[in-house]
């Protein structure tokens, strides 16, 4: 546990953490210190003067918050009147040579100005001279759109690609009221996580040119959910919305705090993987290419398991655990060979040491964890005997030509249960559409060994079945989440004393020897 | 300050002559950090070539090592250097306090008449270019006026006519 | 009333040529500092009750003694050469006719210090005094007294000279040191302080340079000598600058204490033109004017000023007589600062454009009262709320402008008289 202090704000004792400046220090009481530059993953600036507070017999006696140590017995003054005059004066002088375009600005709604103007300001503008002109609407690249004159100079933007991605792109160019952020001529925003300046920005000055005038933000529902994107597994927020008479649509992926796995950011491959769960879905089942009721093809296929000699069952490394563990109890029931080759979702030499992994499923941990074997020659020498295939949603021509597959699959009947339709889908003597990741419920494992669990995001108009129904209605014997949680819980110790919906929100860190506590 | 942003391309690589190489690498090994080389080699390539242009900052951050953003910055912060081509003469005249008490207004317009050019501007000719500059540090002396680098101080009209006769 | 200490070669045709200065005792105190002990040297200098001559008036020794002791890390000295304040020429006259006596003292702070490497920071105008203080060091090293063994002894010190390249604002300490490491000349929050953390992270010592000018003569006649001029708390002599409406506007050397109005008359020659008195700026365009009754009891020195709710500042005295139009003049400061301004603490950088806009628009006629309110009401706002204290030497004299010459802005916003205003308009 970190060190507790005592200190005062407005006169109220209140017990915080040592060691932490007094903005988050006190924030984690539920006080807020208004801020611009400060950010927790970047450290303290110290330049937006926003967080300007009072120490009562302090020397000096006015501080920035930002660069402050929270101390024994300090006495902070928020709301004394010389404080908020300060706070309405800063942002009076944020606002002068603001263009106040909230209508047509993509932040509205989640802007910082808009916000602290309520909480602080409230008075009417008293520029009657001409406003300072910059440049707007400026490419910066990887979708990055910049626009100076909403731009309040805090820095975030230019310290996140220098201390963060080490890439340097941008800079505070000029200086007085012509300081501007711009990028070098010629050398755009060129790193693989550009697209968290947008977020870090806490005005409408970086926008998202996949976001731009796409939704107002007030519109979206946000739900936490874990990406697939890679096997680091950060936790995103999922902002989605159902306009009248449509879908329920993803506009947009943003990072959710998780100190343990991902920190404040995403990379953008995985941002923008939001739109996978949009597009290219399969939606219907199908006899080869013919649509078909899901009913018809799932009483097909328990015929054709019946007549099954030999059957394999494969499965996707982005299964969650409860899916997983589903799918095993189905192949031990059916005597299949069940295997997880998946070798085509390793992407070598693509990671980085920040966020990116080679390895672009979520759960392939979760494969080592329930001993689902993982090796190329298992499913090629099980194929080749097999008369089935049942496969769960893994894009096996990743890891396979099509030539080669094809050829592997002679003479085998390919049922195949998937969120997309794929090539592979086409393949497939029948198919099934399932919920995709952000459609279910479930646990995965990241490539650091952090178990996390996930919520059921979205509800589609259409709300399918995820792959643990498919496989229960295909005889598993793990009928109900509950059981399958029960069968977790023999294998993964940690999960015993949490049920599905209480694991903490930083995920549990499994021990190395985890896989080891087989009890079965 | 006005917008320095807007840097000017030559279209053409920039590079060190033997002299400026020479001297980039003895003050490179007075600092602890090439960094500390951005403002040198910013004067080192104004020197060169009278001014800073877009692939001579590009040079110079690649040079050091370091970020172009971080040399754009210094480049456009601090406003001695020329992000465009200057006059062959090019006049700076303070234009701050004891200057202006001192009559530096005079000094301007008989230049601008003289010359045809308004602060900030360059003469068709590319003979002259005129800048107005805060404080040179030379109040007891003002105005003073800063041709090519050489001071010249107490300055008025008649001094003026001399000065310029040598220029032209 | 003049004195030659600091500036007692100035006179010497070529002292600024090493073997002139030695002729006339450059370097000759260097026996002495190395038979002294760091602290000793420290000591003295604490009590010859040397403040810093940069503009803030802080205790030199003292300074100096905030240094952390053994911290494994390199111990480096800036020299501040950046004086770019209005009004203020003092600094370069060293540069230029007496570069030796800087060197000298330079080995002395180096030495009590515990320093071996130097940064003088000379700002990027002053080109022909690059050039002499750039030959002058280069005739210190062949000479010995930079180098691996100063002056003989087994002493290692480098000194390097930094240019800035056009921004008031690296005059302040910490802006000077982002400036030396390559960046913008944007001041860092204090604490930690440079002592502790400066340059490249390490202890660091910034003085002035008529600071570092004064020690050789307090080293070689003691503390003793320097504090028989001047006053009890502001000992020693200062290079004042006279300048604006003088008949005699220039550098002088003056012992401090003396009183500012007789200095004015006997030094400077008076009033120029025998025309009458409007204000004194006292010590460089950042401190606020005294009118000419306020200006009867102040003397030269930081105690009177402070009495007087103004500041010693760098010792730039600008003197302006009756002609002065206050509202123009409050628009050539907010110029300038608005045109220094490092553009990072926000009421900064958007504050003072607001200012300049708006005394701008009050010179145009289109004025109103309100507009006069609110540029009064921003000096308070502004000031005092960013990172370094360039907004308040906007402010502090502006507002002291608004205050003791309202009524020359409010003319121009009552006057009916517009084609006289509009003539003004930019």
């Amino acid at each position: 546990m970190a060190e507790k202090i005592k200190l005062f704000v407005n006169g109220v004792e209140v017990e915080v953490e040592a060691k932490k400046n007094l903005i988050d220090a006190i924030s984690a009481v539920g006080i807020e210190i208004p801020h611009l530059c400060y950010h927790p993953a970047l450290g303290a600036d110290g330049n937006c003067r926003m967080c300007l507070v009072g120490i009562e017999d302090g020397r000096p006696p006015l501080v920035p918050a930002c660069k402050t140590p929270a101390r024994e017995g300090m006495k902070v003054l928020l709301d004394a009147e010389h404080i908020k005059k300060i706070q309405h004066d800063v942002m009076e002088l944020e606002l002068i040579n603001h263009p106040i375009d909230c209508p047509v600005c993509d932040q509205a709604g989640e802007c910082k100005l808009q916000d602290y103007y309520m909480s602080y300001d409230q008075k009417e503008s008293r520029m009657t001279v001409p406003q300072v002109t910059k440049g707007k609407k400026l490419d910066f690249g990887s979708g990055v759109i910049h626009d100076q004159e909403r731009c309040v100079v805090c820095g975030r933007c230019v310290r996140f690609c220098r201390q963060i991605t080490k890439t340097g792109e941008l800079g505070a160019i000029n200086r007085s009221d012509d300081t501007r952020i711009n990028i070098f001529p010629g050398r755009p925003l060129n790193n693989r996580y550009a697209l968290n300046v947008v977020d870090l920005c806490p005005v409408g000055a970086m926008t998202s040119s996949d976001f731009r005038f796409k939704q107002r933000v007030w519109f979206l529902k946000k739900a936490p959910g874990i990406c697939h994107g890679c096997a680091k597994g950060c936790n995103i927020t999922i902002d989605h919305n159902r306009q009248k008479y449509e879908d329920d649509i993803i506009y947009r992926f943003r990072p959710l705090l998780n100190k343990q796995v991902n920190g404040y950011f995403i990379c953008d491959e995985g941002r923008l993987s939001y739109k996978q769960e949009n597009d290219g879905r399969l939606i219907e089942a199908r006899l080869s290419t013919q649509p078909r009721s899901i009913d018809e093809i799932l009483t097909a296929s328990t015929k054709e398991i019946d007549r099954a000699e030999k059957i394999v069952i494969s499965l996707s490394p982005n299964c969650s655990l409860e899916q997983m563990i589903t799918i095993k109890a189905l192949s031990e029931k059916l005597g299949a060979t069940l295997t997880g080759y998946s070798e085509g979702y390793i992407k070598q030499d693509d990671g980085d040491d920040f966020l990116i992994q080679d390895d672009k499923s979520a759960n392939r941990a979760g494969l080592q964890l329930l001993e689902i074997d993982n090796s190329r020659d298992t499913f090629t020498g099980a194929i080749r005997e097999a008369d089935l295939l049942i496969n769960f949603n893994n894009n096996l021509l990743l890891s396979f030509a099509e030539k080669e597959i094809s050829k592997l699959l002679k003479g085998t009947k390919v049922i195949t249960v998937t969120s997309h339709d794929t090539p592979f889908t086409t393949m497939a003597d029948m198919a099934i559409p399932v919920a995709s990741f952000s459609e279910y419920a479930g646990t995965v494992v990241n490539s650091d060994n952090i178990l996390q669990s996930f919520g059921k995001a979205i509800t589609k108009n259409i709300d399918l079945d995820d792959i643990s129904g498919i496989a229960a209605r295909l005889g598993s014997p793990l009928q109900t989440p509950g059981e399958r949680f029960a069968a977790l819980q023999q294998i993964i110790s940690a999960l015993n004393g949490f049920e599905p919906d209480n694991i903490p929100a930083e995920g549990l860190k499994l021990k190395e020897s985890e896989a080891a506590n087989v009890t079965a | 300050m006005s917008d320095r942003s807007q840097l000017i391309s030559t279209g053409k690589p920039f590079q060190y002559d033997k002299e400026r190489d020479a001297e980039f690498e003895r003050l490179v090994k007075r600092y602890p950090t090439r960094e500390s080389m951005i403002l040198p080699s910013l004067w080192l390539i104004q020197e060169q070539e009278g001014w800073v242009s877009q692939e001579a900052i590009a040079y110079a951050a690649d040079r050091i090592g370091t970020f172009a953003s971080k040399v754009y910055e210094a480049a456009t912060f601090y406003t001695m250097y020329h992000l465009h081509p200057m006059g062959e003469n090019h006049i700076c005249i303070c234009r701050t306090l004891s200057c202006w008490l001192r009559g530096k207004q005079e000094i301007v317009d008989y230049l601008e008449t003289k010359i045809g050019i308004k602060p900030g501007q360059i003469s068709e000719d590319g003979k002259f270019s005129l800048e107005e500059v805060e404080c040179l540090g030379h109040c007891g002396t003002a105005p003073v006026v800063q041709v090519n680098g050489e001071f010249h101080e107490d300055m008025d009209v008649d001094k003026l006519k001399s000065l310029l006769a040598t220029l032209l | 009333m003049e004195v030659k200490i600091l500036s007692a070669k100035f006179d010497i045709k070529d002292a600024h040529k090493i073997e002139v200065a030695k002729e006339h005792g450059a370097y000759s105190t260097l026996d002495k500092l190395f038979s002294m002990t760091s602290a000793e040297v420290i000591e003295e200098v604490k009590s010859s009750g040397l403040r810093g001559r940069g503009g803030a008036g802080f205790p030199t020794g003292v300074k100096w003694s905030f240094l952390p002791k053994d911290t494994g890390k390199p111990v480096y000295l800036a020299v501040n050469s950046d004086e770019s304040e209005p009004a203020t020429f003092k600094d370069r006259y060293i540069l230029v006719k007496d570069p030796h006596m800087m060197i000298e003292g330079i080995i002395i702070c180096s030495y009590a210090i515990g320093s071996h490497d130097t940064y003088i920071y000379i700002r990027g105008e002053y080109t022909t005094q690059f050039k002499a203080l750039q030959a002058a060091i280069e005739e210190a090293y062949e000479a010995g007294y930079l180098g691996d063994t100063v002056a003989g002894n087994n002493f290692k010190l480098n000194v390097t000279v930094h240019r800035g390249a056009g921004a008031y604002i690296c005059g302040e300490e910490t802006a000077l040191l982002e400036s030396i490491e390559g960046k913008k000349g944007q001041p860092r929050s204090k604490p930690p302080f440079p002592a502790v953390a400066g340059l490249y992270g390490c202890p660091t010592i910034i003085n002035n340079v008529q600071t570092i000018a004064s020690l050789p003569f307090i080293l070689n006649s003691g503390a003793d000598a320097y504090k028989a001029y001047g006053t009890e708390k502001s000992s020693g002599t200062h290079l004042f600058g006279i300048s604006g409406h003088v008949e005699k506007p220039g550098m002088y050397e003056l012992p401090l204490g003396l009183p500012l109005l007789e200095v004015i008359e006997k030094v400077a020659g008076g009033v120029l033109n025998g025309r009458k008195l409007k204000g004194i700026i006292p010590g460089g365009s950042s401190t606020p004017v005294l009118l000419p009754d306020e200006a009867k009891t102040v003397t030269l020195d930081y105690e009177s000023m402070a009495a007087h709710k103004t500041m010693f500042g760098s010792g730039g005295i600008v003197v302006l007589d009756e002609t002065v139009d206050i509202v123009e003049l409050v628009k050539n400061l907010i110029d300038f600062y608005h045109h220094e301004s490092c553009g990072q603490c926000t009421p900064c950088r958007e504050g003072l454009g607001w200012m300049l806009k708006i005394v701008k628009k009050i010179l145009s006629g289109k004025g109103k009262m309100d507009d006069v309110d609110l540029l009064r009401e921003l000096c308070d706002n502004i000031e005092m709320k960013t990172v370094c204290v360039l907004s308040a030497a906007c402010t502090m004299p502006v507002r002291s402008y608004l205050d003791k010459f309202r009524h020359e802005f409010e003319a121009y916003v009552t006057t009916e008289d517009f084609s006289a205003a509009e003539a003004k308009e930019e």
